[in-house]
């Protein structure tokens, strides 16, 4: 509202190519009242600002058909893009960094973002859960990378009994690192970072 | 793909806030998975969005292959850019702003040939029309693609967002990254310069 008290001048942008109506009104004015609905009595009544506002109705009108043109309204499906850009994206991956898996020495490695993939799907298994960040960092032990620290991030049920869920969770999550991965893991740490709507209840028959 | 699979055994009323399809919060998930180097997630995010992507594009640049060129590297360079990504934004109105300026670029780079390509350009298909009374429409809308192209990128890129894609004015001035005044200006001139492009045409 506070735009129609500004006096004409104070409206720097427009001035250069603006137009003051015979009626003392300012085209942008007229315009932007238009726009902003403005219920403007002297707008409904001024001959001036009428045709300056039935100007702008056919640009409307034109505005409608182009938005209607088949040209523009079908729908992209988008799914060539997709490929074109995962194509890309697919060479110039960011996989972290390696893990150690096994027993020390061993000299077997999995790199940090397909662990955490594995880790995030396994507390994705309890229902309900959302995982988010996920990272790994290995203590080190001996001068050598040893058994990892993870520390993981979900969206939680609002219904949940959370220490309860965050064990779940944190024993799916190392049953995953040891029997699929066989990542040695020194700690899973869980953090909440936000409790959404979904039920705990809802999701158990569903999921499964 | 695991992160899809898993969305849809979540309810979609999860939460108030969230957009019907997709859902906010769950593309806040993805976003940090991706950014930890999951290109699946990435991937999902890439499916979810490039639809409406290509739309704002081909508004932008006027056509479709201009359109899906300037949103496939929008999207590398976004995917490049997600661990420096700071989540102030929703990844759709960071890929939207992202697009824009990509399209923006585009529209300065090829002002000295607009002439030209407007004249090469698809005419008004003929099999979606019939009826006669409408002729007239479809010339103004004619007139109203050519008089498009006559506007600066700026003009163009902020009249297209407010007036095709129903943006508000604050939004479009975070997307060109100008301000709201200077947003409300250009809207301004590229309404002059259409309206009377469309007055000299009757």
């Amino acid at each position: 509202m506070t735009a129609h008290t500004d006096p004409p001048t104070a409206r720097s942008g427009a001035a250069d190519d603006d137009e003051r109506l015979p009626c003392g009104r300012l085209l942008s004015q007229v315009w932007e009242a238009w726009e902003d609905r403005a219920d403007d009595p002297h707008l409904r009544t001024c001959p001036h600002c009428r045709e300056a506002l039935g100007e702008l109705d056919r640009l409307e009108s034109a505005v409608r058909g182009l938005r209607a043109d088949p040209a523009d309204a079908d729908d992209p499906d988008g799914s060539d893009v997709a490929r074109r850009v995962m194509d890309v994206v697919r060479l110039e991956l960011r996989p972290g960094r390696p893990l150690p898996l096994g027993e020390p020495g061993e000299d077997l490695w999995v790199m940090e973002a397909v662990a955490a993939r594995s880790l995030r799907a396994a507390a994705e298994t309890v229902p309900g859960v959302r995982a988010g960040s996920c990272r790994l960092r290995p203590a080190p032990r001996d001068g050598a990378p040893g058994p990892v620290e993870v520390r993981l991030e979900i969206h939680a049920p609002h219904d949940a009994a959370l220490p309860a869920l965050a064990e779940q969770v944190r024993a799916r999550v190392r049953d995953a690192a040891d029997s699929a991965l066989g990542l040695p893991v020194l700690a899973v740490d869980i953090r909440i970072t936000d409790l959404v709507d979904g039920s705990a209840d809802d999701q158990e028959g569903g999921a499964r | 793909m695991r992160p899809d699979e898993r969305s849809h055994s979540v309810p979609g009323s999860r939460r108030q806030t969230a957009p019907p399809e997709g859902g906010a919060d769950d593309d806040a998930l993805l976003v940090v998975r991706a950014a930890e180097g999951d290109e699946d997630a990435f991937a999902v995010l890439v499916q979810r969005h490039a639809p409406a992507l290509i739309r704002l594009a081909t508004r932008l640049l006027g056509n479709r292959a201009e359109a899906e060129d300037a949103v496939q590297d929008a999207l590398i360079s976004a995917w490049r850019r997600l661990p420096e990504f700071q989540r102030q934004a929703s990844f759709s109105t960071w890929t939207y702003r992202i697009v824009t300026n990509r399209c923006l670029n585009v529209l300065r780079a090829r002002r000295p040939v607009a002439p030209l390509e407007s004249a090469g350009e698809v005419p008004a298909p003929e099999h979606a029309v019939s009826p006669a009374r409408i002729a007239e429409g479809r010339d103004a809308v004619r007139e109203l693609r050519d008089a498009l192209e006559d506007l600066s990128a700026e003009q163009r890129a902020c009249w297209v967002l407010r007036e095709l894609d129903g943006q508000s004015y604050e939004f479009i001035a975070d997307a060109v990254g100008i301000s709201q005044e200077a947003v409300r200006a250009r809207v301004f001139r590229a309404r002059r310069c259409l309206t009377q492009a469309l007055g000299a045409w009757r």
